[in-house]
């Protein structure tokens, strides 16, 4: 049986360190209030040694993927230590930007503001890449007009509804959705549970639950009520006296089929 | 790996996906790695690797196109030298592929590509994620009826014609072949360059076959 995966996130900013221009490690709250907390290779070194069972690297600043982006350097840098899946984006436009990212080390890709733009990038990008690369990532939040996905880095609504856009976007080709509730980021509150189940019970693809991890309890609930295929965490597995193999046993512990390792 | 002797791997490049990853590996492993894009570049190897992400038909063409495909059949059938397939480059070595149409593949394992089957409540299609690999004959450093858990992303499997091709199968769904071998060739379903310290034992036990 597939195992139910741990997935620390890994959010990217630019910094200007003298000369040279660097991502640092960040994570965030409501996708605002961003704080530093350092090198985002070094914390991959020590979740791949801690068997987390893959990363997602996320420039936040959504900057031109270029092939001197400094996010190409990370993902290299990560690609070269650690032996383990990786997905990345932020800033994904076209299917170059695919390639590129790929080139340098990543194994999937998420896009997000550019597949609404253009739906027809998730197909293009899946018929040369194959729909396990192309990851589909659904920022979303819950107010007074419903439940709305929200592009920009969640600066921007749009009119589309996050499970009718989930689905839509399976149905286009993309081999995984990444659903993050942009209100429960960074809160620790928990999972937004109905909406993953939502999401999860009508697509046939994995689903990735994000947002509002801050208990080992919140994983499991994400897996057995949220029938997400894999949780995604930043601010928990950076903060909390909490790592992925600390959270796995909780998982385990709690019935749900999870690799083992001691 | 200190005290063997000398490898030297061979990465087949024919614009198939991401190579850096399993040149990684290798080289984490201690050897020396070529990343093969003409003839000229078999010269000293003792190991290939045939890689592949994307569709199959577009591998397959790519691969018939890169004009390696004579120096690779010559290095696996004729020569009888080790290669490792990995993902597409191991469907690849299948009679053929339903996927988007039907394609031929080299015939080199018999067998066909299919889509895996997701109609079975809970199984997901890609199948992405580490599952239980099963070994039923050893291969790669693993023996008979050894498990252990590798990485997987796909939506396609190898069903093999002759069940002895079979070194380890593999449950999503329905059973396939997660890794399959003949004489000098073994190759995986799964990715053992991103499968952690498993993969890189899967890796180092093919170095040390010759």
């Amino acid at each position: 049986m597939v195992k139910k995966r741990l997935i620390p996130k890994l959010l990217l900013k630019r910094r200007r360190l003298g000369t040279v221009e660097r991502m640092v490690l960040v994570t965030t709250r409501g996708y605002e209030q961003v704080i530093e907390v350092g090198d985002p290779v070094s914390q991959a070194k020590i979740y791949e040694a801690q068997f987390a069972d893959e990363l997602i690297f996320l420039n936040i600043d959504s900057s031109p993927i270029e092939p001197q982006a400094p996010l190409l350097d990370v993902l290299r840098r990560a690609a070269s230590e650690t032996f383990m899946p990786i997905a990345a984006g932020g800033g994904v436009r076209t299917t170059d930007d695919f390639e590129l990212l790929l080139a340098n080390g990543a194994d999937k890709v998420c896009v997000n503001s550019a597949a609404i733009a253009d739906p027809s990038l998730i197909e293009r990008a899946a018929a040369i890449f194959g729909a396990q690369c192309v990851v589909v990532s659904i920022d979303y939040r819950h107010d007074a007009q419903g439940s709305r996905v929200f592009v920009d880095g969640g600066r921007t609504a749009t009119p589309l509804d996050p499970i009718e856009w989930a689905v839509r976007a399976a149905a286009l080709g993309a081999g995984e959705i990444l659903l993050t509730d942009i209100a429960r980021d960074g809160s620790g509150e928990g999972l937004d549970l109905p909406t993953i189940r939502a999401v999860a019970d009508r697509v046939s693809v994995p689903v990735i639950a994000s947002g509002g991890c801050g208990l080992a309890r919140h994983f499991v609930e994400g897996f057995l009520d949220g029938h997400a295929e894999a949780v995604a965490a930043g601010t928990f597995f950076c903060f909390r006296d909490q790592n992925p193999m600390q959270t796995r046993a909780h998982v385990r512990n709690a019935g749900v089929p999870i690799r083992v390792k001691t | 790996m200190a005290a063997s002797p000398r490898r030297a791997v061979g990465i087949v490049d024919y614009r198939a996906g991401n190579l850096r990853s399993i040149a990684n590996a290798f080289d984490h492993l201690g050897c020396e790695v070529v990343i093969v894009t003409r003839e000229a570049d078999f010269d000293g190897l003792t190991h290939l690797v045939l890689p592949g992400v994307g569709a199959f038909g577009h591998c397959a063409q790519n691969l018939r196109d890169s004009g390696l495909l004579p120096a690779v059949t010559r290095w696996a059938l004729n020569d009888a030298r080790p290669l490792l397939g990995i993902c597409v480059g191991m469907q690849l070595l299948a009679d053929a592929s339903e996927e988007l149409g039907e394609h031929a593949g080299l015939g080199w394992i018999h067998g066909r590509v299919q889509r895996l089957p997701a109609a079975e409540r809970g199984v997901r299609l890609p199948h992405v994620g580490w599952n239980t690999v099963r070994f039923v004959a050893a291969t790669a450093g693993f023996v008979a009826g050894e498990s252990e858990d590798f990485y997987f992303d796909h939506t396609y499997g190898f069903f093999c014609a002759d069940p002895r091709n079979i070194a380890a199968e593999c449950t999503h769904g329905v059973t396939f072949a997660a890794a399959v071998r003949r004489d000098n060739i073994v190759a995986a379903q799964f990715h053992p360059e991103k499968s952690q310290d498993a993969g890189l034992r899967f890796l180092a036990g093919f170095l040390a076959s010759t």
